[in-house]
């Protein structure tokens, strides 16, 4: 008896695995049904509902492309009064807590920030900086004997800004930051050029000085900053343009104040929102800064979370939040039918980019050594593996086209810096196989792979970093590309690398690996146009240890006096991505789309750069989100 | 007893610091560090390696070892480089949620396991029983990964009756009753996540230890006198059964630590298991070996609490 009951059980066991393991293989295949079916109906409802501004290309409904994209909010009806709007922080961590501008190192930090403070600054759309936000700005030469280049910066700040507990910001504020960060005891990672180049601020980082000789306090509302070298870079990002509360924070010794409570649980600041309630690494609630410089707020409140990307979808579909700080582009196919929102899409500004080994970093001399000797030393190798692959194709396979080929390394958000007229290598392989049979790469031992110039063996090592479900098969693609040109690529080690150890050995330390000969990278650019920083001869984070007299002479060049002249500015960094398309010390392979999911509820947003909108305009035109139907 | 207790308890001390050890070295094997992450071009890579020079990282390891388990030893784990502030203090924010957590798994675990164990072992090999293993076999074969997604899919997403991340709903004010019934709700789900299938140890401990129970002389003595079934069961064999399950009471803290680990990244419950995931992926080594530390810790002590409490039930395993 005892034995039947066991053997059932045995029996039973066996077949509730069994349904178990077909419950995940049928819910896997419904998914990928689903997806395949619905696509082009939902499509057609979006065409109904949106008019021209249906994201969907006709053609091929799984493809889409960023001009298809609007980055403003279509206002469908009035604003209520009030309103609490919920607002999803997109991270796979928690926001790390150090609520000041001039404290922060993590990204979700920074998007917290940016609800209850701003910038004293405004930006443009080519990102410089105008007279519309909290303070105006002149500038004005400044020659002595020692500083023949100098400039001075005068700034005021408007009446009626003020921080959260009714203080005016005044100009101590503003110098105060330029205090703490050139402090010796400064904990953080801002210190920098943009803060050296200010007279009298290195002896004072030294410690050798009690105050910054070059910042002035002329009045309440009138600061004036002397640099030492006048610069482009400066009106495009170059100046600290966030003011600290002097009035609450002074008495804190600098190393200390990034535990303080005044960062960590209730941080004034002087946008919208105020800080209402802070739970550590999960919410924030703001409520409305009545006093706000550009009028009161809108909204009443505003609920900041932060989701999960795996559960992003499905808190937008229920309307647990009304929009997110950036949405997961692989997650937008399946969902570009979502009813309850609007898509908002621009380029980022990043791109990614396939980078060849020439050289190491000399540590003592801190500059980059060229190599010739090295293995990817001869430009038409270059050249040819450029032409080898199609990054068009890559942008459709792999991302739906929410990536696309891309041409130079100054990228399109630039405007006219960004030079569209220059022909860059694109997908031809003839093309790439003529230039390695000119340059002298033959298959001299007919296995159908290539040898060097000298009729060794070549086999390029490749370093990729592992993340997301394309990093594998795009990497598997590129390397087949090659091959079908007759050339041996391998994953360094046979394997994708962690972040961490991809970038050790890449050599973001000085320490490169020498058998890593070429790698796929990818930079964010950040606001201020001039590549010096990535691509200069003294610069750690020039990972090719590319460098060359042009090279250095265009990079000084663009961020020299003359270059206040934009249009010079502009002839030179076309010049110098002309070079980069020549030289091809690295080559650009795709630009992205960032999208921005929003709520039909929400009136009043853009996400477009420059754009005059504030955050206090935003509203919402019911109490409840609209929910997803379908 | 107290005898093998301070025995017991002088043995944990080699073990913890062979521990500290591993971590420490594992930890700074680790590529990268906390900086790596911090590649920007805006950002000024000469200031990067000042504050790693700052941070003493190009040190020997046996100097930063040596420092850091000074600190440790007066409680003092450093400064998190992530969150910029001491570590004993992050990490007393995300372990009173761990706590709380562990403790609502707990309960579930035992309510769930100590009714069907019962069942299981008085009524033993019939349809009822067999039901009841296949339950514990089946929780013992799934992973809790998975499990736990489907139950976030299920009752957070489709059904919507539970929060679906967080530790408490956002502008609710601390120490008000709203307050702690949202904490508790949110705890509910991933507690009964971790419970449902973790539960097959105390049952099946429990279903043998009863059916071992009902054959002794004593109970057939306790039925000899009359005494009635729901009496045997409740008083005579329940008591006896229930000694084993204390005694792996301390172990249930190592399987809790496990899970939670999952089951906080799962519902993006900021407890201790998602502090140290992150805390690796983003090289923020102070947090990483100061959690594990205290991971490991909390399984040697229920170890040893295992231990005392079953010497305490069962004099025969006390060394002498």
């Amino acid at each position: 008896m005892s034995k039947n009951v066991t053997k059932l059980l045995f029996a039973l066991m066996l077949a509730m695995v069994l349904v178990l393991a077909a419950c995940g293989d049928k819910d896997t295949a419904d998914n990928g049904n689903n997806n395949n079916n619905t696509e082009d109906p939902a499509n057609n409802e979006n065409n109904e509902d949106n008019g021209e501004e249906d994201p969907a290309d006709d053609e091929d409904s799984n493809l889409f492309s960023i001009d298809d994209f609007s980055q403003s909010k279509n206002n469908e009806g009035e604003p209520i009064e009030g309103g609490t709007l919920n607002f999803g922080l997109v991270s796979d961590t928690v926001f790390e807590g150090t609520l000041n501008w001039n404290f922060y190192s993590g990204a979700p930090d920074a998007e917290v920030i940016g609800w209850f403070d701003e910038s004293m600054l405004y930006m443009d759309d080519t990102f410089t900086y105008t007279n519309e936000g909290p303070a105006e700005f002149t500038t004005e030469p400044y020659e002595t004997d020692e500083y023949p280049n100098g400039v001075t910066f005068t700034f005021t700040i408007k009446d009626g800004v003020k921080w959260h507990d009714g203080e005016p910001v005044k100009a101590e504020d503003w110098a105060f930051s330029y205090e703490v960060i050139g402090h010796p005891d400064y904990p953080g990672v801002r210190y920098g050029p943009d803060f050296s180049g200010i007279i009298g601020m290195e002896e004072y980082n030294a410690g050798e000085a009690d105050s910054i000789s070059g910042i002035e306090i002329v009045d309440d509302k009138t600061l004036k900053i002397t640099y030492k070298e006048s610069q482009p870079s400066l009106l495009t990002g170059g100046v600290w343009t966030y003011a600290m509360p002097k009035h609450l924070f002074k008495d804190i010794p600098v190393a200390e104040m990034q535990e303080h409570d005044l960062v960590r649980k209730n941080p004034v600041g002087m946008g919208p929102f105020k800080v209402k309630q802070i739970t550590p690494g999960e919410s924030v609630v703001y409520e409305k800064f009545a006093d706000y410089w550009r009028g009161e707020p809108n909204l009443d409140e505003v609920v900041l979370k932060v989701i999960a990307p795996e559960v992003v979808v499905q808190a937008l579909q229920t309307g647990e939040v009304d929009m997110v700080d950036s949405f997961p582009t692989d997650q937008f196919v399946d969902n570009a039918d979502m009813s309850n929102v609007e898509w908002l899409g621009q380029t980022d500004l990043a791109y990614t980019y396939i980078g060849f080994k020439l050289g190491h970093w000399d540590k003592e001399e801190k500059k980059v050594v060229m190599d010739p000797d090295k293995k990817m030393a001869d430009v038409n190798l270059r050249r040819a593996m450029w032409y080898a692959v199609d990054n068009n194709a890559v942008g459709e396979q792999f991302y739906n086209g929410l990536r696309w080929n891309a041409t130079t390394l100054i990228i399109p958000p630039f405007g006219d810096y960004h030079n569209s007229e220059i022909e860059t290598p694109t997908y031809n392989p003839d093309e790439a196989k003529k230039i390695l049979d000119e340059a002298g790469y033959l298959d001299v031992d007919g296995d159908g792979i290539r040898e060097d110039k000298e009729g060794n063996e070549l086999t390029i090592n490749f370093a990729t970093m592992s993340g997301g479900d394309v990093a594998e098969p795009l990497a598997q693609y590129y390397i087949q590309s090659w091959k079908a040109v007759g050339l041996n690529v391998e994953l360094i080690d046979g394997r994708l690398l962690e972040f961490n150890a991809f970038y050790d050995r890449v050599g973001q330390a000085g320490d490169d690996d020498p058998n890593i000969d070429i790698y796929q990278g990818a930079w964010g650019t950040g606001s201020d146009v001039n590549p010096y920083g990535l691509y200069g001869p003294d610069q750690l984070f020039n990972f090719p240890r590319y460098e060359s007299e042009k090279n250095s002479e265009l990079l000084e060049a663009g961020n020299s006096l003359d270059a206040f002249d934009t249009d010079y500015r502009i002839d030179i960094y076309r010049q110098w991505q002309e070079l980069m398309v020549e030289d091809i010390p690295v080559f650009p392979t795709l630009y992205r789309a960032v999208l921005i999911p929003v709520n039909n509820r929400v009136v009043n947003y853009t996400i477009e750069r420059g754009a005059n909108m504030g955050l206090h305009e935003l509203g919402v035109t019911q109490e409840e989100p609209f929910t997803h139907e379908g | 007893m107290w005898k093998f207790s301070v025995r017991r308890i002088m043995i944990m001390i080699p073990q913890l610091f062979v521990l500290s050890v591993l971590i420490f070295v594992l930890a700074k094997m680790m590529p990268g560090d906390a900086l790596s992450g911090q590649i920007d071009p805006n950002i000024d890579p000469a200031r990067i390696e000042e504050i790693r020079q700052e941070m003493g990282w190009y040190d020997p390891w046996h100097e930063q070892y040596a420092r850091w388990i000074g600190g440790v030893i007066q409680w003092d784990f450093g400064q998190s480089f992530r969150f910029k502030m001491p570590v004993t203090e992050l990490m007393g924010q995300r372990i009173e949620n761990s706590f709380w957590l562990s403790l609502v798994t707990l309960i579930f675990t035992y309510l769930i396991a100590i009714p069907l164990g019962i069942t299981s072992g008085r009524y033993n090999d019939t349809l009822r029983d067999s039901l009841i293993t296949g339950y514990s076999y089946l929780g013992f074969a799934t992973p809790i990964f998975i499990f736990a997604l489907v139950m976030l899919w299920v009752f957070g997403f489709q059904l919507g009756w539970f929060p679906t991340s967080g530790s408490v709903t956002p502008g609710l004010v601390p120490g008000t009753f709203d307050y702690f019934v949202s904490k508790v709700y949110h705890l509910i789900l991933p507690a009964l996540s971790m419970a449902l299938i973790t539960t097959y140890s105390t049952i099946q401990y429990l279903r043998n230890e009863i059916i071992d129970t009902k054959q002794k002389d004593f109970i057939l003595l306790a039925r000899a006198k009359g005494a009635s079934e729901s009496r045997v069961y409740n008083r005579h064999i329940f008591r006896n059964s229930l000694l084993p399950i204390a005694a792996f009471f301390g172990f249930e803290i190592t399987t809790l630590i496990g899970g939670s680990i999952f089951i906080e990244n799962i519902f993006g419950y900021p407890g201790m298991g998602q502090l140290l995931i992150e805390s690796i992926s983003l090289r923020d080594y102070s947090v990483v070996t100061a959690t594990t530390l205290l991971f490991g810790m909390a399984a040697v002590l229920g170890a040893l609490l295992s231990d005392i409490i079953l010497s305490i039930v069962d004099p025969r395993i006390r060394i002498k």
